[in-house]
């Protein structure tokens, strides 16, 4: 398997409509193209192996399947990751002759991505520092009054900043990557420590991921306590993730409830007191 | 009496659906998206461009917050603008008050509603029909996002419209924070149990006796006294890091692979693959 000219101008042309600030939108550039199993669909389909491109993503996804990126911060870049991680991946099992099911193939899948994906948080802020250009000019034309040309700064111009900072490395990794996936194959045995560390820096990260929701969710020590309700109904009672926001949902709505009756002091007192004229009138 | 169309309503709305984000840096986040999306309603609502000019830098102040939730505040602000230009008192502070004080309860929803608890049930569900390399799990997902996103924000931009200023008491009441607080709870549990079931740590560390045998197997004894824990345990320490040490998540990662680095020189950590 190797990566010509248009694949990887289309790798990373998706690049381009995936990545965080990226110019596919947040709901189908992040959330969807940038999402490592619709990256592996993607790879799947360009490189023309489809499930070896949706396994190696899958197992890429489980990664990050909390990956998020509030307040602008990021701890994995999802256009490195799915457009440069996953086809180099899979140009690596495809040389090797690996079974792309194999836990040696999804193991180098995810630790490629991660290492990628770590390594591509500089593109993101490549990507946002180029931007404050357009923006400086905008807010100009702007107090101008030149109210158009901000569809100009928001949907036009970020797309050299993509070119920079998106097509351009995507495109040289992917059409170097047979290159590339040699020299880690020489220089980086898999029983190695360096290799070694990889994957267990990539089984370690989710963990950030989480943990910056948490950040954004726990306000006082007590919602810990939230927090490993939910991993006990999973880590020990074996629910699915389903099955835990439907137990969560349960617990939020008598919480609600609660809640409202609090709000209510007054309406509750005079509810008591009907009740108590009621069994003296029996 | 001016009233907003409803062509303008939808053009506005698609300018913040896609273009929120589009043009993102460090410093003013979604502020860009913003005035793209209030656009088509300012210039339907004031003739002159001075007048045009002057409202849309109403919105040139800082904005961001959870994209997908916060549409409601784009269809708030739509509607305001419309009191605005109908003579009722509404200021800028008004509109950048109400917008200031939405941004942080919504991102507080959103992110543990839709990134914290459907994003990762959806991909689970996507996952698992994945099986064997079939590209069913990313279609089942690609179609459900996608479309289902749509809609809700959507019904969340003309819901803010609808109610204009009336929706601040909605949104941030004393019922508001019951809702957000039981909200934040599902999602909470749900980030818990996304650590359980998707984030696999373990140790391979042991203790063998002369003979080659194992006296002790951490893991298996670690999974006795809690199963998971290390994911656990990694999850608080990280988020210590974050948000008591106040590190930035690039620190924390380098940190977590010094640790790999001596964890696997330790052989406590081990993943057990060779080519």
């Amino acid at each position: 398997m190797t990566i010509n000219v248009v694949q990887a101008a289309i790798l990373g042309l998706c690049a381009c409509l995936s990545s965080m600030p990226g110019l596919g939108g947040t709901t189908f550039g992040n959330y969807t193209l940038g999402r490592p199993l619709i990256g592996g669909l993607v790879c799947g389909l360009v490189l023309g192996n489809v499930p070896m491109g949706i396994m190696l993503g899958a197992a890429v996804q489980i990664v990050y399947i909390a990956l998020v990126t509030p307040g602008g911060t990021v701890s994995a870049d999802v256009r490195s990751i799915s457009y440069i991680g996953i086809p180099l991946a899979m140009l690596y099992v495809s040389s090797v002759g690996l079974d792309p099911a194999a836990a040696e193939a999804q193991g180098f899948a995810v630790s490629m991505a991660a290492t990628v994906g770590t390594v591509g948080t500089v593109l993101f802020y490549g990507t946002a520092t180029i931007n404050l250009i357009w923006q400086h000019m905008g807010l100009e034309w702007v107090k101008k009054g030149q109210l158009k040309k901000l569809y100009l700064v928001d949907m036009v111009l970020p797309w050299i900043s993509h070119i920079l900072c998106s097509f351009i490395p995507t495109f040289i990794m992917c059409y170097f990557g047979s290159n590339m996936v040699q020299l880690i194959k020489d220089y980086l045995p898999m029983d190695g420590l360096a290799m070694k560390t990889l994957f267990t820096v990539g089984s370690l990260l989710p963990a950030v991921g989480v943990a910056i929701l948490l950040k954004q969710v726990v306000s006082k020590p007590v919602d810990f306590l939230t927090f490993f309700f939910g991993f006990t109904l999973c880590a020990c009672m074996h629910l699915n993730l389903i099955g835990c926001a439907i137990v969560g949902g349960f617990f939020a709505i008598i919480n609600y409830n609660i809640r409202c009756l609090a709000l209510r002091p007054a309406a509750a007192t005079a509810a008591i007191g009907a009740g108590d004229d009621d069994e003296e009138d029996i | 009496m001016k009233k907003l169309s409803k062509k303008a309503l939808n053009k506005s709305f698609r300018n913040w659906f896609y273009g929120h984000l589009t043009c993102f840096s460090q410093e003013h986040m979604q502020t860009f998206g913003y005035m793209c999306a209030m656009l088509p309603i300012i210039q339907e609502l004031y003739d002159t461009n001075e007048e045009q000019t002057e409202k849309t830098l109403t919105y040139s102040t800082f904005f961001n917050t959870e994209p997908q939730v916060g549409s409601i505040v784009v269809g708030i602000t739509a509607g305001m603008e419309e009191a605005r230009a109908n003579g009722e008192p509404v200021d800028d502070e008004t509109i950048n008050g109400i917008r200031a004080g939405l941004m942080g309860p919504l991102a507080g929803i959103g992110d543990s509603l839709v990134v914290g608890t459907l994003l990762p049930i959806l991909l689970g569900i996507a996952l698992g029909l994945s099986g064997g390399g079939s590209p069913l799990g990313a279609i089942f997902y690609i179609l459900v996002w996608n479309i289902g996103m749509f809609l809700i924000m959507r019904f969340m931009y003309f819901k803010g419209y609808e109610l204009g200023g009336k929706a601040v008491e909605v949104l941030v009441g004393e019922k508001a924070n019951a809702i957000r607080d039981s909200i934040i709870m599902l999602g909470t549990m749900v980030i818990g149990g996304v650590t359980a079931s998707w984030i696999n740590i373990t140790t391979s560390f042991q203790m063998l006796g002369s003979d080659g045998s194992v006296i002790v197997d951490l893991q298996k004894t670690l999974n006795d006294v809690y199963p998971s824990i290390l994911s656990a345990v990694f999850v608080l320490i990280c988020w210590y890091l974050l948000s008591k040490k106040r590190l930035s998540p690039v620190v924390v990662m380098l940190i977590l692979v010094a640790v790999a680095f001596v964890g696997v020189l330790l052989g406590f950590f081990n993943p057990g693959l060779s080519y």
